[in-house]
Protein backbone atom coordinates (compact mmCIF):
# COMPACT_ATOMS: atom_id res chain seq x y z
CA UNK A 1 0.00 0.00 0.00
CA UNK A 2 2.59 2.36 0.87
CA UNK A 3 4.44 1.40 -2.49
CA UNK A 4 1.70 2.00 -4.29
CA UNK A 5 0.99 5.85 -2.43
CA UNK A 6 4.68 6.44 -3.10
CA UNK A 7 4.58 5.40 -6.47
CA UNK A 8 1.23 7.85 -7.56
CA UNK A 9 3.15 10.46 -5.36
CA UNK A 10 6.17 10.50 -7.35
CA UNK A 11 3.85 10.17 -11.04
CA UNK A 12 1.86 13.36 -9.61
CA UNK A 13 5.02 15.15 -8.70
CA UNK A 14 6.44 14.13 -12.39
CA UNK A 15 3.70 15.16 -14.37
CA UNK A 16 3.37 18.69 -12.46
CA UNK A 17 6.82 19.18 -12.91
CA UNK A 18 6.00 18.09 -17.37
CA UNK A 19 3.27 20.71 -16.81
CA UNK A 20 4.91 23.74 -14.82
CA UNK A 21 8.61 23.34 -17.24
CA UNK A 22 6.79 22.12 -20.72
CA UNK A 23 3.87 24.09 -20.32
CA UNK A 24 4.83 26.81 -18.27
CA UNK A 25 1.92 26.36 -16.30
CA UNK A 26 1.98 28.33 -12.74
CA UNK A 27 2.28 25.61 -10.08
CA UNK A 28 -0.81 26.94 -8.05
CA UNK A 29 -3.36 25.99 -10.95
CA UNK A 30 -2.25 22.73 -11.04
CA UNK A 31 -5.37 21.06 -9.35
CA UNK A 32 -6.51 17.19 -9.74
CA UNK A 33 -9.82 18.88 -10.82
CA UNK A 34 -8.32 21.45 -13.07
CA UNK A 35 -9.39 21.17 -16.78
CA UNK A 36 -6.54 20.39 -19.07
CA UNK A 37 -7.99 22.95 -22.40
CA UNK A 38 -10.42 25.39 -20.43
CA UNK A 39 -8.23 25.91 -17.11
CA UNK A 40 -4.40 24.99 -17.85
CA UNK A 41 -4.87 26.58 -21.58
CA UNK A 42 -3.43 23.47 -23.69
CA UNK A 43 -4.95 22.56 -26.94
CA UNK A 44 -4.75 19.73 -29.19
CA UNK A 45 -1.05 20.29 -30.00
CA UNK A 46 -0.43 20.50 -26.36
CA UNK A 47 -1.85 17.53 -26.00
CA UNK A 48 -0.01 15.22 -28.58
CA UNK A 49 3.00 17.09 -26.68
CA UNK A 50 1.92 15.95 -23.17
CA UNK A 51 1.66 12.44 -24.52
CA UNK A 52 5.70 12.31 -26.13
CA UNK A 53 6.64 13.98 -22.85
CA UNK A 54 4.81 11.48 -20.78
CA UNK A 55 6.13 8.56 -22.77
CA UNK A 56 9.84 9.76 -22.12
CA UNK A 57 9.26 10.27 -18.68
CA UNK A 58 8.06 7.54 -17.62
CA UNK A 59 9.22 5.00 -20.65
CA UNK A 60 5.50 4.21 -21.15
CA UNK A 61 3.85 3.49 -24.59
CA UNK A 62 0.13 5.11 -24.30
CA UNK A 63 -1.93 4.77 -26.95
CA UNK A 64 -2.53 8.58 -28.87
CA UNK A 65 -6.65 7.23 -28.84
CA UNK A 66 -6.56 7.66 -25.07
CA UNK A 67 -6.13 11.13 -25.31
CA UNK A 68 -9.75 11.47 -26.21
CA UNK A 69 -10.15 10.41 -22.28
CA UNK A 70 -8.12 12.96 -20.98
CA UNK A 71 -9.61 16.26 -19.65
CA UNK A 72 -8.65 16.59 -16.01
CA UNK A 73 -5.08 16.74 -14.50
CA UNK A 74 -6.35 13.58 -12.23
CA UNK A 75 -7.01 11.74 -15.87
CA UNK A 76 -3.49 12.21 -16.81
CA UNK A 77 -2.47 10.65 -13.53
CA UNK A 78 -4.50 8.31 -13.49
CA UNK A 79 -3.61 7.34 -17.34
CA UNK A 80 -0.21 6.98 -16.67
CA UNK A 81 -0.62 4.89 -13.32
CA UNK A 82 -3.01 2.54 -15.21
CA UNK A 83 -0.23 2.50 -18.37
CA UNK A 84 2.54 2.07 -16.18
CA UNK A 85 0.54 -0.79 -13.94
CA UNK A 86 -0.24 -2.68 -17.12
CA UNK A 87 3.29 -2.74 -18.71
CA UNK A 88 4.96 -3.04 -14.70
CA UNK A 89 5.20 -0.47 -12.62
CA UNK A 90 8.78 -1.29 -11.81
CA UNK A 91 9.43 0.89 -14.97
CA UNK A 92 8.30 3.70 -13.71
CA UNK A 93 10.13 3.08 -10.75
CA UNK A 94 13.39 2.57 -12.10
CA UNK A 95 13.61 5.32 -15.28
CA UNK A 96 11.20 7.90 -14.18
CA UNK A 97 13.68 10.05 -11.62
CA UNK A 98 16.50 10.51 -14.39
CA UNK A 99 14.38 11.38 -17.26
CA UNK A 100 12.52 14.89 -15.75
CA UNK A 101 15.11 16.93 -17.47
CA UNK A 102 13.47 15.56 -20.28
CA UNK A 103 10.96 17.46 -20.28
CA UNK B 1 5.10 56.08 -56.80
CA UNK B 2 7.58 56.40 -54.01
CA UNK B 3 8.47 53.34 -51.60
CA UNK B 4 10.11 54.34 -48.18
CA UNK B 5 11.70 52.18 -45.65
CA UNK B 6 9.93 53.47 -42.01
CA UNK B 7 11.08 51.20 -39.84
CA UNK B 8 13.77 48.82 -38.99
CA UNK B 9 14.80 45.88 -36.94
CA UNK B 10 17.65 43.21 -36.26
CA UNK B 11 19.59 40.90 -34.00
CA UNK B 12 23.15 40.16 -35.25
CA UNK B 13 26.39 38.90 -33.74
CA UNK B 14 27.33 42.66 -32.88
CA UNK B 15 24.50 43.16 -31.01
CA UNK B 16 20.04 43.08 -30.57
CA UNK B 17 19.47 45.93 -32.27
CA UNK B 18 19.86 48.10 -35.08
CA UNK B 19 22.28 50.76 -32.68
CA UNK B 20 24.03 47.97 -30.91
CA UNK B 21 24.87 46.44 -34.20
CA UNK B 22 26.05 50.05 -35.91
CA UNK B 23 27.61 50.77 -32.85
CA UNK B 24 29.84 47.15 -33.35
CA UNK B 25 30.08 48.00 -37.27
CA UNK B 26 31.58 51.44 -36.31
CA UNK B 27 33.92 50.16 -34.04
CA UNK B 28 35.43 47.54 -36.62
CA UNK B 29 34.34 44.52 -33.85
CA UNK B 30 33.49 40.98 -35.27
CA UNK B 31 30.75 38.80 -33.50
CA UNK B 32 33.03 35.56 -35.32
CA UNK B 33 34.23 33.29 -32.69
CA UNK B 34 35.87 29.53 -32.69
CA UNK B 35 33.57 26.42 -32.25
CA UNK B 36 36.19 23.99 -31.19
CA UNK B 37 32.77 21.42 -30.23
CA UNK B 38 32.77 21.14 -34.18
CA UNK B 39 35.76 19.26 -34.22
CA UNK B 40 33.38 16.20 -33.48
CA UNK B 41 31.63 16.38 -36.70
CA UNK B 42 33.23 14.06 -38.74
CA UNK B 43 34.82 15.81 -41.85
CA UNK B 44 33.71 19.50 -41.14
CA UNK B 45 36.91 21.24 -41.15
CA UNK B 46 35.49 25.13 -40.68
CA UNK B 47 34.70 25.41 -37.20
CA UNK B 48 34.14 29.25 -37.17
CA UNK B 49 30.66 31.15 -36.41
CA UNK B 50 28.86 34.22 -35.12
CA UNK B 51 26.35 33.53 -32.92
CA UNK B 52 23.54 35.86 -31.81
CA UNK B 53 23.80 36.47 -27.97
CA UNK B 54 20.89 35.90 -25.24
CA UNK B 55 17.43 37.64 -26.21
CA UNK B 56 14.25 37.96 -24.41
CA UNK B 57 11.70 36.20 -26.06
CA UNK B 58 9.24 36.26 -23.11
CA UNK B 59 6.54 38.87 -24.76
CA UNK B 60 5.50 36.50 -27.02
CA UNK B 61 3.21 33.58 -25.77
CA UNK B 62 3.92 30.47 -25.12
CA UNK B 63 1.55 28.80 -27.31
CA UNK B 64 3.09 31.32 -30.16
CA UNK B 65 6.69 30.53 -29.14
CA UNK B 66 5.95 26.86 -29.11
CA UNK B 67 6.60 26.21 -32.83
CA UNK B 68 9.36 28.53 -33.12
CA UNK B 69 13.01 27.80 -33.58
CA UNK B 70 16.04 30.08 -33.01
CA UNK B 71 15.59 31.99 -36.46
CA UNK B 72 11.75 32.75 -36.31
CA UNK B 73 12.34 33.93 -32.84
CA UNK B 74 14.65 36.40 -33.85
CA UNK B 75 12.95 37.23 -36.54
CA UNK B 76 9.73 38.21 -34.68
CA UNK B 77 11.89 40.20 -32.18
CA UNK B 78 13.38 41.79 -35.42
CA UNK B 79 10.07 42.53 -36.29
CA UNK B 80 8.68 44.11 -33.31
CA UNK B 81 11.77 46.68 -33.44
CA UNK B 82 10.69 47.37 -36.86
CA UNK B 83 7.33 48.08 -36.04
CA UNK B 84 7.74 49.91 -33.13
CA UNK B 85 10.16 52.59 -35.21
CA UNK B 86 7.59 52.52 -37.63
CA UNK B 87 4.97 53.44 -35.15
CA UNK B 88 2.89 50.86 -36.13
CA UNK B 89 1.10 48.58 -33.64
CA UNK B 90 1.24 44.89 -34.14
CA UNK B 91 -2.21 42.84 -34.88
CA UNK B 92 -4.83 45.94 -34.70
CA UNK B 93 -2.76 48.31 -35.72
CA UNK B 94 -1.67 47.26 -39.57
CA UNK B 95 -4.24 47.24 -41.97
CA UNK B 96 -3.95 43.78 -43.10
CA UNK B 97 -6.08 43.87 -46.60
CA UNK B 98 -3.44 46.33 -47.49
CA UNK B 99 -0.32 45.37 -45.71
CA UNK B 100 1.79 41.92 -46.97
CA UNK B 101 4.63 40.40 -44.65
CA UNK B 102 7.39 38.94 -46.93
CA UNK B 103 10.00 36.67 -44.64
CA UNK B 104 12.21 33.98 -45.58
CA UNK B 105 14.87 31.91 -44.31
CA UNK B 106 17.50 29.35 -46.21
CA UNK B 107 14.89 26.23 -45.09
CA UNK B 108 13.25 24.96 -41.71
CA UNK B 109 15.32 25.28 -38.52
CA UNK B 110 18.39 22.51 -39.39
CA UNK B 111 18.51 22.31 -35.37
CA UNK B 112 15.11 21.04 -35.37
CA UNK B 113 15.70 18.81 -38.36
CA UNK B 114 18.94 17.44 -37.09
CA UNK B 115 16.50 16.44 -33.36
CA UNK B 116 13.20 15.02 -35.85
CA UNK B 117 15.82 13.10 -38.18
CA UNK B 118 17.61 11.40 -35.34
CA UNK B 119 14.67 10.20 -33.54
CA UNK B 120 12.86 9.14 -36.45
CA UNK B 121 16.43 6.87 -37.58
CA UNK B 122 16.50 5.54 -33.94
CA UNK B 123 13.05 4.93 -33.40
CA UNK B 124 12.51 3.80 -36.73
CA UNK B 125 9.62 5.57 -37.68
CA UNK B 126 7.38 8.79 -36.54
CA UNK B 127 7.12 7.40 -33.24
CA UNK B 128 7.53 10.14 -30.37
CA UNK B 129 7.83 13.29 -32.85
CA UNK B 130 6.79 16.30 -31.14
CA UNK B 131 3.52 17.90 -32.99
CA UNK B 132 5.19 21.15 -32.82
CA UNK B 133 8.39 19.95 -34.64
CA UNK B 134 7.19 20.07 -38.35
CA UNK B 135 6.26 23.91 -37.99
CA UNK B 136 9.97 24.75 -36.91
CA UNK B 137 11.19 22.92 -40.12
CA UNK B 138 8.74 23.74 -42.82
CA UNK B 139 10.20 26.51 -45.38
CA UNK B 140 7.60 28.82 -44.45
CA UNK B 141 8.41 28.34 -40.78
CA UNK B 142 9.94 32.19 -39.98
CA UNK B 143 6.76 33.84 -42.25
CA UNK B 144 4.33 31.86 -40.50
CA UNK B 145 5.91 32.57 -36.94
CA UNK B 146 6.50 35.85 -37.33
CA UNK B 147 2.85 36.36 -38.86
CA UNK B 148 1.73 34.54 -35.51
CA UNK B 149 3.66 36.53 -33.28
CA UNK B 150 2.42 39.80 -34.73
CA UNK B 151 -1.26 38.41 -34.94
CA UNK B 152 -1.36 39.38 -38.60
CA UNK B 153 -4.07 37.96 -41.10
CA UNK B 154 -3.01 39.77 -43.81
CA UNK B 155 -1.02 38.14 -47.23
CA UNK B 156 1.77 35.97 -45.93
CA UNK B 157 4.82 34.93 -48.70
CA UNK B 158 8.13 33.22 -47.52
CA UNK B 159 10.75 33.89 -50.35
CA UNK B 160 13.41 30.75 -49.82
CA UNK B 161 16.33 31.56 -51.81
CA UNK B 162 18.92 31.17 -49.00
CA UNK B 163 21.69 34.07 -48.98
CA UNK B 164 19.00 35.92 -51.48
CA UNK B 165 15.88 35.91 -49.36
CA UNK B 166 15.63 38.92 -47.47
CA UNK B 167 16.81 41.13 -51.08
CA UNK B 168 14.00 39.20 -52.98
CA UNK B 169 12.00 39.52 -49.91
CA UNK B 170 12.70 43.83 -50.19
CA UNK B 171 12.78 44.07 -53.76
CA UNK B 172 8.85 41.85 -54.26
CA UNK B 173 8.03 44.19 -51.35
CA UNK B 174 8.59 47.17 -53.73
CA UNK B 175 7.50 45.89 -56.53
CA UNK B 176 3.65 44.67 -54.70
CA UNK B 177 3.89 48.39 -53.34
CA UNK B 178 4.39 49.92 -56.80
CA UNK B 179 1.39 47.57 -58.45
CA UNK B 180 -0.87 49.73 -56.23
CA UNK B 181 -1.96 46.62 -54.51
CA UNK B 182 -0.75 47.08 -51.08
CA UNK B 183 0.22 50.24 -48.95
CA UNK B 184 2.85 48.12 -46.10
CA UNK B 185 4.86 45.34 -46.63
CA UNK B 186 6.95 43.90 -43.78
CA UNK B 187 10.29 42.44 -45.64
CA UNK B 188 13.09 41.05 -44.20
CA UNK B 189 14.92 37.12 -43.42
CA UNK B 190 16.47 34.95 -40.87
CA UNK B 191 18.80 31.93 -40.19
CA UNK B 192 20.35 30.49 -37.32
CA UNK B 193 23.39 28.99 -36.48
CA UNK B 194 24.18 25.41 -36.71
CA UNK B 195 26.73 23.26 -37.85
CA UNK B 196 25.24 21.46 -40.76
CA UNK B 197 25.14 25.32 -41.98
CA UNK B 198 28.55 25.18 -41.94
CA UNK B 199 28.75 22.10 -43.57
CA UNK B 200 26.66 23.03 -46.30
CA UNK B 201 29.84 25.52 -47.27
CA UNK B 202 32.77 23.19 -46.22
CA UNK B 203 31.82 20.78 -48.63
CA UNK B 204 32.30 22.63 -51.80
CA UNK B 205 35.12 24.30 -50.33
CA UNK B 206 33.59 27.62 -49.51
CA UNK B 207 33.80 27.68 -45.90
CA UNK B 208 36.79 29.51 -43.96
CA UNK B 209 39.27 26.29 -42.21
CA UNK B 210 42.62 28.08 -41.69
CA UNK B 211 41.52 30.53 -39.30
CA UNK B 212 39.66 28.18 -36.51
CA UNK B 213 42.33 29.32 -34.09
CA UNK B 214 42.46 32.82 -35.11
CA UNK B 215 38.30 33.67 -35.14
CA UNK B 216 39.19 37.24 -35.31
CA UNK B 217 41.04 37.33 -38.93
CA UNK B 218 37.97 35.63 -40.82
CA UNK B 219 36.17 35.71 -43.08
CA UNK B 220 38.71 38.09 -45.24
CA UNK B 221 36.69 39.54 -48.26
CA UNK B 222 38.35 40.29 -51.41
CA UNK B 223 42.25 39.77 -49.37
CA UNK B 224 44.96 38.14 -50.66
CA UNK B 225 44.31 35.31 -47.89
CA UNK B 226 40.64 34.87 -47.93
CA UNK B 227 39.89 31.08 -47.79
CA UNK B 228 35.81 31.53 -47.64
CA UNK B 229 32.92 32.52 -45.57
CA UNK B 230 32.11 31.93 -41.78
CA UNK B 231 28.54 31.39 -41.50
CA UNK B 232 26.63 33.54 -39.13
CA UNK B 233 23.14 33.94 -37.60
CA UNK B 234 20.48 37.00 -37.30
CA UNK B 235 17.47 38.54 -38.10
CA UNK B 236 16.80 41.73 -40.21
CA UNK B 237 13.23 43.14 -41.11
CA UNK B 238 12.02 46.68 -42.47
CA UNK B 239 8.49 48.21 -42.53
CA UNK B 240 8.52 49.54 -46.04
CA UNK B 241 5.73 52.09 -47.20
CA UNK B 242 4.03 53.80 -49.89
CA UNK B 243 4.53 57.31 -49.95
CA UNK B 244 1.21 57.89 -50.12
CA UNK B 245 0.29 55.48 -46.97
CA UNK B 246 3.13 56.85 -45.29
CA UNK B 247 1.80 60.41 -45.27
CA UNK B 248 -1.57 59.83 -44.85
CA UNK B 249 -0.51 58.34 -41.50
CA UNK B 250 1.94 60.47 -40.30
CA UNK B 251 5.02 58.16 -40.78
CA UNK B 252 8.12 59.72 -40.95
CA UNK B 253 10.61 57.97 -43.59
CA UNK B 254 13.83 56.56 -43.03
CA UNK B 255 14.94 56.13 -46.37
CA UNK B 256 14.05 55.48 -49.94
CA UNK B 257 13.72 52.26 -51.66
CA UNK B 258 14.35 52.95 -54.87
CA UNK B 259 14.37 49.71 -56.84
CA UNK B 260 16.00 46.60 -57.67
CA UNK B 261 16.02 43.66 -59.43
CA UNK B 262 16.17 39.83 -59.21
CA UNK B 263 17.87 37.37 -62.02
CA UNK B 264 18.83 34.12 -61.77
CA UNK B 265 22.05 32.71 -63.15
CA UNK B 266 21.29 29.38 -64.99
CA UNK B 267 24.69 28.44 -66.10
CA UNK B 268 25.65 27.19 -62.26
CA UNK B 269 23.89 26.25 -59.10
CA UNK B 270 26.95 27.26 -56.81
CA UNK B 271 29.13 29.93 -59.06
CA UNK B 272 27.30 32.81 -60.44
CA UNK B 273 29.18 34.72 -63.19
CA UNK B 274 30.19 38.43 -63.28
CA UNK B 275 28.22 38.81 -66.39
CA UNK B 276 25.14 38.15 -64.36
CA UNK B 277 26.21 39.84 -61.54
CA UNK B 278 26.75 42.66 -63.64
CA UNK B 279 23.23 42.64 -65.49
CA UNK B 280 21.19 42.47 -62.66
CA UNK B 281 23.03 45.68 -60.97
CA UNK B 282 22.01 47.43 -64.40
CA UNK B 283 18.98 46.68 -63.99
CA UNK B 284 18.48 47.04 -60.70
CA UNK B 285 19.59 50.50 -61.61
CA UNK B 286 17.44 51.08 -64.58
CA UNK B 287 14.59 50.13 -62.85
CA UNK B 288 15.23 52.70 -59.76
CA UNK B 289 15.77 55.25 -62.45
CA UNK B 290 19.14 55.49 -61.64
CA UNK B 291 22.35 56.48 -63.54
CA UNK B 292 25.50 54.52 -62.79
CA UNK B 293 27.20 57.58 -61.54
CA UNK B 294 24.31 58.19 -59.00
CA UNK B 295 25.69 55.58 -57.18
CA UNK B 296 28.02 56.93 -54.21
CA UNK B 297 28.84 53.45 -52.71
CA UNK B 298 28.52 49.78 -53.23
CA UNK B 299 27.92 46.83 -50.76
CA UNK B 300 29.24 43.91 -51.71
CA UNK B 301 27.55 41.08 -50.90
CA UNK B 302 31.56 39.54 -51.09
CA UNK B 303 31.46 36.42 -47.94
CA UNK B 304 35.12 36.04 -48.46
CA UNK B 305 35.18 33.34 -50.87
CA UNK B 306 37.83 32.77 -53.28
CA UNK B 307 35.76 32.62 -56.37
CA UNK B 308 32.81 34.68 -55.37
CA UNK B 309 34.49 37.27 -54.67
CA UNK B 310 36.47 37.59 -57.77
CA UNK B 311 33.36 37.54 -59.72
CA UNK B 312 31.74 39.93 -57.81
CA UNK B 313 34.57 42.31 -57.99
CA UNK B 314 35.11 41.56 -61.74
CA UNK B 315 30.98 42.80 -62.21
CA UNK B 316 31.51 45.65 -60.10
CA UNK B 317 34.62 46.76 -61.86
CA UNK B 318 32.97 45.99 -65.18
CA UNK B 319 30.23 48.32 -63.90
CA UNK B 320 32.07 50.69 -61.89
CA UNK B 321 35.26 50.60 -62.48
CA UNK B 322 37.06 52.17 -59.92
CA UNK B 323 35.00 55.26 -59.32
CA UNK B 324 32.42 53.80 -56.69
CA UNK B 325 34.07 53.24 -53.29
CA UNK B 326 33.28 49.21 -52.14
CA UNK B 327 32.76 47.65 -49.12
CA UNK B 328 31.68 44.04 -47.95
CA UNK B 329 29.94 43.78 -44.19
CA UNK B 330 30.81 39.74 -44.12
CA UNK B 331 34.08 40.35 -42.07
CA UNK B 332 31.98 41.45 -38.66
CA UNK B 333 28.67 39.60 -38.93
CA UNK B 334 29.81 36.89 -40.68
CA UNK B 335 27.42 35.69 -43.19
CA UNK B 336 23.87 35.43 -41.90
CA UNK B 337 22.65 33.97 -44.90
CA UNK B 338 18.86 34.76 -45.57
CA UNK B 339 19.20 37.55 -43.10
CA UNK B 340 21.91 39.45 -44.99
CA UNK B 341 19.86 41.52 -47.60
CA UNK B 342 18.12 42.99 -44.95
CA UNK B 343 21.14 43.66 -42.51
CA UNK B 344 23.04 45.64 -45.14
CA UNK B 345 20.12 47.85 -46.50
CA UNK B 346 19.95 48.74 -42.69
CA UNK B 347 23.64 49.09 -42.45
CA UNK B 348 23.91 50.90 -45.29
CA UNK B 349 21.19 53.39 -44.45
CA UNK B 350 23.10 53.87 -41.12
CA UNK B 351 26.13 54.74 -43.45
CA UNK B 352 23.95 57.54 -45.34
CA UNK B 353 23.08 59.17 -42.13
CA UNK B 354 26.33 59.20 -40.70
CA UNK B 355 28.25 60.08 -43.56
CA UNK B 356 30.48 57.06 -43.16
CA UNK B 357 32.05 53.96 -44.86
CA UNK B 358 32.51 50.74 -43.16
CA UNK B 359 36.19 49.61 -44.45
CA UNK B 360 35.91 45.65 -45.35
CA UNK B 361 37.02 44.11 -42.16
CA UNK B 362 40.17 41.46 -42.64
CA UNK B 363 40.56 43.39 -46.08
CA UNK B 364 45.15 43.95 -45.54
CA UNK B 365 46.57 43.08 -49.00
CA UNK B 366 43.88 42.98 -52.07
CA UNK B 367 43.51 40.14 -54.00
CA UNK B 368 45.20 40.56 -57.33
CA UNK B 369 41.97 39.30 -58.97
CA UNK B 370 39.83 41.23 -56.57
CA UNK B 371 41.68 44.69 -57.69
CA UNK B 372 40.01 46.39 -60.59
CA UNK B 373 37.45 47.85 -57.45
CA UNK B 374 38.00 50.84 -55.28
CA UNK B 375 37.84 49.10 -52.36
CA UNK B 376 37.35 50.98 -48.29
CA UNK B 377 39.62 49.28 -46.06
CA UNK B 378 41.08 50.88 -42.60
CA UNK B 379 43.83 52.73 -44.38
CA UNK B 380 41.76 54.71 -46.81
CA UNK B 381 38.53 54.89 -44.99
CA UNK B 382 36.77 58.69 -44.89
CA UNK B 383 33.57 60.38 -44.05
CA UNK B 384 31.57 60.28 -47.32
CA UNK B 385 28.39 61.92 -48.27
CA UNK B 386 26.16 59.21 -49.49
CA UNK B 387 23.19 59.73 -51.53
CA UNK B 388 22.78 56.57 -53.64
CA UNK B 389 23.26 53.07 -52.68
CA UNK B 390 23.64 49.79 -54.36
CA UNK B 391 23.52 46.24 -52.27
CA UNK B 392 24.14 43.12 -53.91
CA UNK B 393 23.46 39.96 -52.86
CA UNK B 394 24.31 36.33 -54.36
CA UNK B 395 22.59 33.22 -53.24
CA UNK B 396 23.80 29.50 -54.29
CA UNK B 397 21.22 28.48 -56.98
CA UNK B 398 22.17 31.43 -59.08
CA UNK B 399 20.12 33.87 -57.03
CA UNK B 400 21.38 37.23 -58.17
CA UNK B 401 19.95 40.33 -56.35
CA UNK B 402 20.52 43.96 -56.33
CA UNK B 403 18.97 47.02 -54.97
CA UNK B 404 19.19 50.95 -54.91
CA UNK B 405 18.48 52.85 -51.19
CA UNK B 406 18.20 56.19 -51.64
CA UNK B 407 19.16 58.69 -48.76
CA UNK B 408 16.52 60.90 -47.59
CA UNK B 409 16.02 64.47 -49.56
CA UNK B 410 19.54 63.88 -51.46
CA UNK B 411 18.58 61.03 -53.63
CA UNK B 412 16.71 62.37 -56.73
Amino acid sequence: MNDQMSLSNEIQTKVNDLFIKGFEIPSEKLTPTASLYEDLGLDSLDAVDMLVHLEETFKIKVDGERLMEVRTLQNVYDLVAEVARNAGSETVAQHAPALTANV
Amino acid sequence: MKVYITGQGTLTSLGNSVEESWKGLSEGRTGVRAYPEWKQYNGLHSHLGAPVGAYDISRIPRQTRRTMSRMSEMASLATFQALAQADLAPGAGLNTARTCLIMGSTSGSPDTLETYFRKLFEKGGPEGQFSTSFFKVMNHSVAANVAAALEFNGALLAPSSACASSAQAMILGWELIRSGMYDTVIAGGADELHYMTAAIFDIVQAASRKYNDTPDLSPRPFDKARDGLVVSEGAAVVVMESEKAMQARGGRPIAEFLGGAYLCDSTHMSQSSAETMNAVMKLALERAGRRLDDVDYVNAHATGTVHGDIEESRAIGATFGKKVPVSSLKGHFGHTLAACGTLEVISSIKMMETGTLIPTRNLGEIAPECSEIQHVTLANARPARLRTVLSNNFAFGGMNTSLVIGGLGKSS
